[in-house]
């Protein structure tokens, strides 16, 4: 077995837990239990095994690579790599080990990246040293779920807001405004050729529609021509809600689980500086950073493919993004004074985005402007270099370049991080929206194209006038049917059926008769009705359908009256 | 140079010299007055403090929505005195441990301290009598933490053996800075 010693302590301060004379558990208080056993506890011979672990780097390395890949995954930790970072960041900083040169690394960071906060020292203006590195390690819970402030002071409130916000974001209110945007104009997990091929076949619906608006007259194209368009509308409507509901889904169920690891765990939230926080604007890069060290924690399944995008554009991007704002514990951001905070953007050469709060004073134009006024000034602070006969200077000061991501909500900086906005889908949801309005509106005829309504009977009511013809048909789609009168008698004519209310409320059409001239009136009864289906796509109206229902004049005026 | 002079002689008159030099040596009574804790020297002082530190009183309402830590223990209350200032505050009991006539016991203030104290005068003071039972020395450790280990009297080491951190602490604190 190696390294017996810290087996030893670390036996001592589980023993020491467990009987009471120690307050915090072994892991969560490592650093002083480790400085109290060495004084007092060490044998000498553990005394001597440590001085021969420490007495040279190698040996140290040695020291450090066996609680990396051992020690801390025979503790059974749901996020050993954490943990062992975080040990040997506490032990960094007593002795023996704080001579130790293999942990120098360790006494100022837990060698993880993380969002970086822009916390301006007191009167500063702006500086590079107010963009300050946050790191965020998940240790598990020394009792209730809670963010430690680590290298800082800070509200135990305020950091419990942050908590909230990042839960909201894993299954709550947060979570369903991130897929919204997503849904809305975030970018889907289609290979190139797929998102091709799906923007042409939304073009074929949206040029089918425009054919049967306003081309020519189908004819028996008609059927096949809208199935074709139904069709493919459907499936790239099933296809656009199965995507999102999928992905949705996953995302939920992959937030519920680190949510749960959330409730389990201590967020160790480190900042370097000492400062005693005034002021909340901090909030929206330590709820990035939880959603960071949760995303770094090992998994069993592979996680959704957003959260994916999100944590892995945390993971890569951190180093050169700074965020400020303050959260709400549903995840909105706040408004904070900014100028000062962009200016430390600035003027930091390691930042190149920086998420702030949607607001009046921000923006893109507010860091232009800045900028701007850094350039200018710049110049006026170069050095002066004796003049040289000749030489003609012209001061080219650079201006710095830094993309400003204005934000209502915590949800709208993940799809900035994941790159999940993409205009362009922006665009296609809001055609697919339109055209499938169009189709929803359209529906009702083409259902009557493709599969027609049952034929209708003749039924009572009868005309009470001697001048008109009633055709009443028991419908419940009279939109889809017109009377045609067909006569040597009367003048032909064709009448669209209609819902008709006022005294005698029937579905009908109303033929209005008028003779031929020079026909004798004992031929009023020659005629016949024929009932033909409409064919209608939207406001255009196609050449009749088949015909699906023939009564005499005779017929029509008598009914319900015998 | 005179060489008849004796190294017996030169080392005499050597030590005569450093004799005449030296200060006096203290008197027993100034020896006592040293070797008396500083409760006896300045006992007004003291009694000031005691009232002030009797006056602090620190009870928790437990209306939280969400269960607390394991363990939080129950904070001691302190009197921090600098030669400018005396602040009220408490601290909270890391680590203690009472064996064989030792007392190992590790604390941290709940309220920073303004500036750093690399060491501090722990004085021990009952909770019940008001009177002093122990002092001595705590140096600065990681996390602004402070540990000390002192001999104690066999009646306190019988006492306090069974104390755990988690407990009521039977004293009070008065620390007192360099």
């Amino acid at each position: 077995m190696h390294f017996v010693w810290f087996w030893t302590f670390w036996h001592w301060s589980k023993e020491g837990f467990r009987r009471g004379s120690l307050l915090r558990k072994p892991l969560h208080g490592i650093g002083s239990h480790w400085d109290e056993w060495f004084s007092h506890e060490a044998s000498a011979s553990d005394l001597q095994a440590i001085e021969e672990a420490g007495k040279t780097e190698s040996t140290q390395r040695k020291f450090i690579a066996w609680m990396i890949r051992c020690w801390a995954r025979e503790n059974d930790w749901p996020t050993p790599d954490m943990v062992s970072r975080f040990v040997l960041g506490q032990l960094a900083s007593v002795p023996p080990f704080d001579k130790w040169q293999a942990l120098e690394s360790y006494r100022t960071s837990y060698g993880l990246t993380g969002i970086s906060a822009i916390v301006l020292e007191a009167e500063s203006a702006g500086n590079a040293a107010d963009v300050r590195p946050v790191q965020a390690l998940l240790l598990p819970a020394d009792g209730a779920s809670e963010i430690v402030p680590d290298g800082f002071q800070a509200g135990s409130n305020e950091l419990e807001t942050v908590r909230c916000a990042a839960r909201s974001l894993l299954r709550g209110k947060g979570l369903l405004i991130f897929l919204a945007l997503w849904a809305v104009g975030g970018h889907r997990p289609y290979s190139r050729r797929l998102r091709l091929g799906l923007g042409l076949a939304w073009l074929a619906v949206i040029g089918s529609i425009l054919f049967l608006v306003l081309g020519p007259e189908p004819g028996e194209w008609l059927i096949p021509w809208s199935a074709t368009m139904l069709a493919l509308w459907s499936g790239l409507v099933l296809l656009a809600v199965t995507v999102a509901a999928w992905q949705g889904v996953r995302a939920w169920r992959q937030g519920i689980s680190w949510s749960r690891l959330l409730e389990r765990s201590q967020v160790r939230m480190r900042m370097p500086g000492g400062l005693t926080l005034q002021g909340e604007s901090a909030g929206l890069p330590f709820c990035l950073n939880t959603l960071l060290a949760l995303g770094r924690a090992p998994r069993s399944t592979r996680p959704s493919w957003l959260w994916q995008r999100v944590i892995h554009g945390l993971r890569s991007e951190a180093e050169t993004w700074a965020a400020t704002g303050v959260v709400t514990a549903a995840g909105y951001l706040k408004p904070v004074v900014l100028e000062a905070k962009l200016r430390a953007c600035l003027n930091h050469p390691g930042i190149q985005d920086v998420l702030t709060p949607h607001q009046r004073d921000g923006g893109q134009p507010a860091v232009e402007r800045i900028a701007d006024a850094i350039a200018s000034t710049a110049g006026l602070d170069a050095p002066i270099t004796p003049f040289v006969s000749g030489t003609r200077f012209g001061f080219a000061a650079e201006k710095r370049a830094l993309r400003n991501h204005a934000c209502r909500h915590v949800a709208a900086s993940l799809m900035a991080f994941g790159k999940l906005a993409d205009k362009w889908q922006v665009g296609a949801s809001i055609v697919a929206l339109i055209t499938s309005m169009i189709m929803v509106m359209a529906l009702p005829d083409l259902r009557s194209i493709l599969r027609p309504h049952p034929a209708p009977v003749a039924v009572e009511p009868g005309s009470p006038s001697p001048y008109d013809l009633w055709v009443s048909l028991d419908t419940d789609h009279p939109e889809y049917f017109s009377a045609v009168l067909e006569s040597s008698y009367w003048s032909n004519r064709r009448a669209e059926v209609r819902r008709y209310g006022g005294v005698i409320p029937s579905v009908r059409a109303e033929i209005h008769l008028h003779r031929l001239v020079g026909r004798a009136a004992a031929n009023d009864e020659n005629g016949t009705i024929w009932i033909e289906r409409r064919r209608r796509f939207l406001n255009r109206e196609y050449l009749p359908g088949e015909r699906v229902g023939r009564y005499s004049i005779a017929y029509l005026t008598h009914i319900g009256r015998e | 140079m005179n060489t008849e002079t004796s190294i017996e002689q030169l080392l005499r008159w050597r030590l005569a010299q450093a004799e005449a030099d030296a200060p006096p040596a203290p008197r027993a009574a100034r020896l006592l007055a040293l070797s008396r804790p500083w409760w006896e020297s300045w006992p007004e002082q003291f009694q000031s403090l005691v009232e002030r530190l009797g006056k602090i009183q620190i009870a928790f309402g437990h209306a939280m929505a969400e269960p607390q830590p394991a363990r939080v223990g129950h904070p001691v209350p302190a009197l921090l005195v600098r030669p400018v200032e005396t602040v009220e505050t408490s601290v909270r009991v890391l680590y203690l441990d009472v064996r064989d006539g030792r007392l190992r016991f590790r604390f941290q203030s709940e309220k920073p301290f303004g500036s750093e104290q690399k060491s501090l005068d722990v004085t021990f003071v009952c909770e019940k009598s008001q009177s002093p039972i122990a002092t001595a020395q705590a140096s600065l450790s990681v996390d602004n933490e402070y540990r000390l280990d002192a001999v104690i009297s066999e009646q306190l080491s019988r006492a306090w053996e069974q104390l755990r951190v988690t407990d009521r602490m039977p004293f009070r604190l008065i620390l007192r800075t360099e």
